[in-house]
């Protein structure tokens, strides 16, 4: 039983993810401003973390900063702003993960899911012979098992051969005519088109939200690469 | 001290004392004036009234020697029996009045020395030196007089004719005097009496007299000595009144203007009066008192050189009288004058003089007049006739300079003149053209200095300088308008994002809590596409605010198209095939290279195939080429519209305008826009084309080598 600290000062935003979050099993915690939530992590036992940045008295980078100072419990941010400085910002501050407004509550929930798994049963995964890793993504090649979040996930050949090369080369950028060489074992003459194809299934299995990847990227016009440290 | 000044008694007394000392000045002046030839002269002798009383003397003289020669005359002609039935009469009143003349000339009744000698000066007539005395060591100077005796100037004695105009009897009985003398001329008479036909008189006076004698020259060095003392205590008289009155006049000054219970300089009915027409009235005046005082002088003057008037009991208060009279006449003056100075002092005082100067402010009208004549005047007027004035000048001073130097010298002055003038326009001419580049070249902050510029041009300049102050507002209004405009959005965009995630989040509950009403499931069906859209819009609107107002941050690099095709490809091949059309790609030979931001270009990419996805008609093919030359890459996108295209291609990459007016579909209307917005910030053009159905965008980049 995970207690998860809720805070936004949109009260109706609040006691939707806690509905959805108290359905899939969780106990919340409310708080409607920065400060209450200081206050209510240090007054529980509290696991995980929702915050809004938009807050009066406090807001989330800061309560976020403030938190940090002793807890590494996992927070995901809340944001109705979506320029990239707010998120590596946050980032930086020591938050965990993000979610934009208006956000799709299956999307809240999986990511609620993951940073847990991370922050409660990843914590010391053995890093055996084979085991290649990055972020949540985790990779046998002996058993030919790719998990995320601990979660096992079933890829096709060509998409594990395809996540194979990018996680063994995290932050390199691969063109499709690289991969395609790589993976098809055949000089790329027009039919690496293909290659995209898999990336985005793949993206569809690894990803969250694949519209917004975290771990496999796309970096458009030069190719596809597994961020490095994720 | 402010008290003083604007006190009426003092001001009076002032005025008072200024007339007084006015007046006294002007007497001592006038005895000055009157002592003054005392002065200067070295002896009393030189003076005027001694030479009017020493002629007077010679004539009194040389009638009383005619006188006696007319008694001896007279005298024959009774002895030879000649003479008229009057003639002892007549002999009788000559006899007297030579005698009179005899004591009148006598030596203890006048400082008169002479001696009357014939022309040979071998005989003396008659003197009244003393024996043995020389007439040159006794006087000062001597003076001679040479004459003939006239014995018949006065013929016809007091009882010849009792009646008549004596002067025209003189004359008739010229004739009949030659008669009675018996046809004999009268020199030979005198020949025959012994009486010589030419005479010398040798006259003169002593230097010193004295008060034995009371004569007239007595009465002249008299005056002569006193006055000579008194001359100074007239000048230190003069110089003293004439002190305390310019001392009185200053004072004048100093209160003038200023009135008690008033503060600044106060205006009278004089300062009401043009100032010229004023000084012309007191001016007039003051000439004719001055001139009347010259007159009054000169008067008093040849009073006091007249020796008769001297020696009259009443002289002194006559001429005491005259003297008044004279200074009376300069007080007058001196009023006319303080007069003048007080009114210009106020004015001054009040800086009202030019303004009620009748002059100045004709001078001041016409000068404005002419000033606002030439300045209305249309500019070409103002060359034509500028240049005719010149023309005109030149060629009369040209022919006046063929006789006169002079006028040569004026038409050098003249071009001269015109030189500098071109040049100052010159000089203006290229300020205002270095100005307008200035402002041109983009610095509308830029102001033309128009500091001694010549008019028509400092219009100019001025004209131009408003313009850039104005195009500065504007631009700068632009700007400001934009960023609020683009931060407007983005603001209203996060405000409605929050409760759109509310509603996202309870619409999705609703869904979850299962409803049996089928229509009760529509509904939300409804309300969650619906609100998707809306989700969709408001992050369109934020991206496309950003990007037309260039707020995002672009960095370009190095862009694969093949790649980023084949990307795009992957990304909505499945997507398109769901909506039945085929996407053909036509690419060069090998990576075509350009410069773009890749994320920007992908939205770019992204935008054209979902407008394809969303209104591409079914089953027909969307063709993406890729061509690339001269430097540069094109991005084909064409699809056939399901709906017919009946907007023309500008309007479609207007924000909010689709193919199809129902808006029932949908999209946001922004894609285009964004499109567009997003590849003119990476430096490229994006152009749109409508062929009937045919919907063809053109996306043109920078080639990278």
């Amino acid at each position: 039983m995970y207690t998860i600290l809720i805070c936004d000062d949109d009260r109706d935003i609040v006691s939707a993810l806690d509905i959805y979050l108290t359905s899939e099993g969780y106990q919340t915690v409310k708080a409607y401003n920065g400060k209450e939530a200081v206050r209510a992590a240090e007054t529980h036992e509290i696991h995980l973390i929702l915050m809004d940045i938009m807050m009066p008295e406090l807001d989330g980078i800061r309560a976020t900063a403030k938190l940090r100072e002793g807890s590494n419990v996992p927070i995901i941010l809340l944001t109705a702003k979506s320029e990239d400085t707010d998120k590596i910002l946050g980032l930086n501050i020591g938050a965990d993960d993000y979610i934009t407004k208006p956000f799709n509550p299956l999307e809240v929930i999986a990511r609620v899911k993951s940073q847990l798994r991370r922050y409660t049963a990843l914590g010391g995964a053995e890093k055996g012979t084979g085991l290649i890793t990055a972020g949540p993504i985790a990779m046998d090649d002996s058993a030919k098992v790719v998990t995320v979040d601990g979660e096992p996930i079933s890829l096709t050949p060509i998409e594990y051969n395809i996540l194979k090369l990018l996680l063994s080369h995290p932050g390199q950028v691969f063109s499709s005519a690289q991969i395609y060489e790589q993976v098809w074992n055949d000089p790329a003459y027009g039919s690496e088109n293909m290659v995209a194809v898999h990336i985005r299934h793949l993206r569809e299995k690894i990803e969250i939200n694949p519209a917004e990847p975290r771990y496999l990227k796309v970096v458009w016009g030069l190719g596809y690469k597994i961020e490095k440290g994720a | 001290m402010k008290k003083l000044q604007s006190s009426a008694a003092a001001k009076a007394c002032a005025i008072l004392l200024l007339l007084i000392s006015a007046f006294g000045a002007a007497m001592f002046g006038v005895r000055a004036v009157l002592a003054f030839q005392y002065v200067t002269e070295e002896s009393w002798q030189s003076s005027a009234g001694y030479y009017d009383a020493l002629e007077r003397r010679r004539q009194e003289l040389k009638k009383g020697i005619d006188l006696s020669y007319q008694v001896d005359e007279l005298t024959w002609q009774i002895e030879t029996g000649a003479a008229g039935p009057l003639a002892y009469a007549d002999l009788e009143v000559f006899q007297e009045q030579a005698a009179q003349v005899k004591e009148h000339f006598a030596r203890n009744n006048t400082w008169f020395r002479f001696r009357v000698v014939s022309s040979d000066g071998t005989e003396v007539l008659s003197t009244n030196l003393k024996e043995g005395e020389a007439l040159s060591k006794v006087v000062r100077e001597v003076q001679y007089y040479s004459f003939e005796p006239q014995a018949q100037v006065e013929n016809g004695g007091p009882y010849d004719d009792g009646n008549g105009d004596a002067s025209s009897k003189a004359d008739g009985e010229k004739g009949a005097g030659a008669a009675q003398g018996g046809d004999v001329p009268q020199d030979k008479v005198w020949e025959w009496l012994g009486l010589p036909a030419r005479l010398v008189l040798e006259y003169g006076v002593p230097e010193e007299v004295s008060l034995s004698v009371q004569d007239e020259f007595y009465h002249i060095w008299r005056t002569w000595e006193l006055e000579r003392t008194a001359f100074h205590e007239y000048l230190t008289g003069f110089v003293c009144m004439g002190a305390l009155a310019l001392a009185a006049l200053i004072w004048v000054l100093w209160t003038s203007g200023h009135k008690s219970g008033e503060d600044g300089i106060v205006l009278t009915w004089q300062e009401k009066v043009f100032f010229d027409v004023y000084a012309a009235v007191l001016a007039a005046a003051g000439v004719f008192l001055l001139a009347a005082a010259i007159w009054a002088v000169e008067q008093v003057y040849w009073v006091h050189n007249n020796v008769w008037n001297l020696m009259s009991e009443d002289f002194e208060f006559y001429a005491g009288l005259g003297v008044m009279g004279a200074a009376g006449l300069l007080t007058g003056t001196a009023a006319a004058g303080t007069l003048l100075l007080r009114t210009l002092t106020v004015r001054v005082k009040a800086g009202v003089l030019a303004k009620t100067t009748l002059l100045c402010r004709v001078a001041a009208w016409m000068a404005r007049t002419i000033h606002d004549f030439v300045r209305f005047l249309p500019f070409t007027w103002k060359v034509v006739l500028g240049f005719g004035v010149y023309v005109v000048l030149t060629f009369w001073l040209t022919m006046r300079g063929r006789y006169d130097g002079f006028f040569i010298m004026i038409d050098f002055f003249l071009q001269l003149v015109l030189l500098l003038f071109l040049a100052w326009w010159a000089y203006g001419y290229y300020r205002l053209r270095r100005g307008t580049k200035t402002i041109a070249g983009g610095d509308l902050e830029y102001q033309i200095d128009t500091k001694r510029m010549p008019y028509d041009l400092r219009l100019q300049a001025e004209d131009l300088n408003n313009i850039s102050v104005g195009l500065a507002g504007a631009v700068d209004e632009k700007m400001k308008s934009e960023r609020f405009k683009a931060e407007l959005i983005t603001n209203v965009s996060h405000d409605l994002k929050t409760p759109l995630t509310s509603i996202i989040n309870y619409v999705n509950l609703l869904k979850s809590t299962g409803q049996s009403d089928p229509k009760a499931v529509e509904y939300i069906e409804v309300l969650d596409r619906k609100s998707q859209r809306l989700k969709k819009l408001t992050e369109d609107l934020v991206e496309a605010s950003k990007a037309s107002t260039g707020a995002l941050s672009v960095v370009r690099e190095k862009i694969g198209m093949g790649q980023l095709i084949d990307q795009a490809m992957g990304e909505w091949e499945e997507k398109l095939t769901d909506r039945k059309l085929t996407l053909v790609t036509t690419l060069p030979e090998g990576e075509t290279w350009v410069y773009a931001d890749g994320r920007h270009l992908w939205r770019v990419l992204d935008n054209l195939l979902s407008n394809c996805a969303k209104y591409a008609m079914e089953g027909t093919r969307v063709y993406l080429d890729l061509e690339r030359g001269k430097g540069q890459v094109v991005l084909l996108v064409k699809n056939i519209s399901r709906e017919p295209l009946n907007v023309p291609a500008e309007r479609l990459m207007e924000r909010f305008v689709r193919g199809e007016e129902s808006r029932s579909t949908e999209g946001s209307g922004l894609g285009l826009s964004i499109a567009r917005s997003l590849t003119e910030l990476q430096g490229g053009s994006f152009d749109l084309a409508v062929d009937g159905d045919l919907f063809k965008a053109i996306v043109t980049l920078p080639q990278a080598t």
